[in-house]
């Protein structure tokens, strides 16, 4: 059986943590197939996310400075690596994303020839209720068009942070990954190196508690970044590999 | 260039050059990045001690107005040493981040341990 980690970067999260931190033991109650581990990542939340998570003896890991998504989210590989976990699976604080496309989420990686595979809100249109806002919808359309011209790989949600992926490019993550906007970026680097990416259907849900951290300025600035970045990323040669077949 | 004016040019980079090699002998500032600093005391001071020096060498590279020259080289000198900096602090940020990851891992770590460890001792007594 394959070690799955789910890592939950959390950051202010204390009115959401502890129904992600339900949905997964049911989940684990529900399926006997797979055995969810799971690691939460409080990103020196300065509301009392960690007294909760102690509280309830969840698995958690308190980064002792504030680090910021990216840094959190490296924080889960470094820790997937060391405890030799075979596919980790980056899994929003917020219930953001729904625990039951985890086994969607997971088959690629283990019967197809897949290294990394992104839960997409876009792949088709009845699966997903939530879809955010106009400008987020935007936002996503330019990022995705301009990792087409740069990469010429297709991703309907570049901007999605429900991911598996497995052994190899944990490592790579635990090695290189980007701080500031990792989703679109941090993709970029996987094509580029030669990995195999695939998209699967999901829905989200909106947010249950608390504000998105992003607004119009903040939304700009982000897409020039991000912008900038994907394409300084994309001139780096292409690894090709070789597949073994199986 | 009047000689008292030669003079005290002259004692401030003798001040300037003592400033950067004691940092260096305290420890506050590393000697690869002081070498950079001693090189500029050092042109200051041939500036200075050899007339015409400056003058000299900016007729030959073309130069207009000798103080063109300098404007022109002590901007790309700051610019250099931004630029480097900033390549500094990114290596520097990168390290502390990967110490940040790697001591809050540990830290967990040592916290499971020590809750088994009084868990036996519970269970012991």
């Amino acid at each position: 059986m394959k070690k799955i980690l789910l890592i939950i970067p959390a950051y202010n999260e204390s009115k959401n943590i502890l129904s992600v931190y339900k949905k997964i033991k049911e989940f684990n109650k529900k399926e006997s197939k797979v055995k969810l581990d799971y690691i939460i990542i409080n990103d020196a939340s300065t509301d009392n996310t960690l007294e909760i998570c102690k509280k309830y003896s969840m698995n958690v890991i308190n980064l002792i400075s504030n680090l910021g998504i990216g840094g959190a989210v490296q924080t889960g590989y470094h820790y997937a690596y060391q405890n030799n976990y075979d596919i980790a699976i980056q899994f929003d604080g917020d219930g953001q994303h729904d625990i039951n496309y985890v086994n969607d989420i997971c088959k690629p990686l283990i019967n197809e020839n897949v290294d990394i595979c992104i839960g997409s809100r876009y792949l088709d249109n009845e699966s997903s209720k939530f879809k955010s806002t106009f400008m987020r919808r935007l936002g996503k359309n330019i990022i995705s068009i301009i990792i087409k011209i740069c990469t010429s790989k297709k991703i309907t949600d570049p901007t999605s942070g429900f991911r598996a992926v497995n052994k190899e490019i944990i490592k790579l993550f635990t090695l290189d990954y980007p701080t500031d906007y990792p989703e679109p970026e941090s993709l970029v680097n996987v094509i580029k190196e030669g990995y195999n990416i695939k998209e699967v259907p999901v829905s989200m849900n909106e947010r249950e508690n608390g504000k998105s951290s992003i607004n119009f300025l903040k939304s700009i600035d982000y897409m020039i970044k991000v912008s900038i970045s994907i394409i300084i990323d994309s001139m780096r040669f292409k690894k090709r590999r070789k597949y073994k077949e199986e | 260039m009047s000689i008292t004016l030669r003079v005290a040019l002259i004692i401030i980079t003798v001040i300037y050059l003592y400033l950067i090699i004691s940092s260096v002998k305290k420890r506050k500032m590393q000697s690869s990045i002081a070498i950079f600093w001693i090189i500029t005391g050092i042109l200051l001071m041939v500036a200075i001690l050899i007339p015409n020096f400056i003058e000299l060498i900016s007729n030959l590279l073309g130069f207009e107005q000798t103080s063109n020259m300098i404007f022109c080289l002590t901007i790309f000198i700051a610019f250099g040493l931004i630029f480097s900096l900033t390549m500094i602090l990114t290596k520097q940020a990168n390290r502390t981040i990967l110490l940040i990851q790697e001591i809050s891992i540990l830290k967990a770590k040592i916290l499971a341990l020590e809750e088994t460890i009084n868990d036996k001792k519970e269970d012991k007594k």
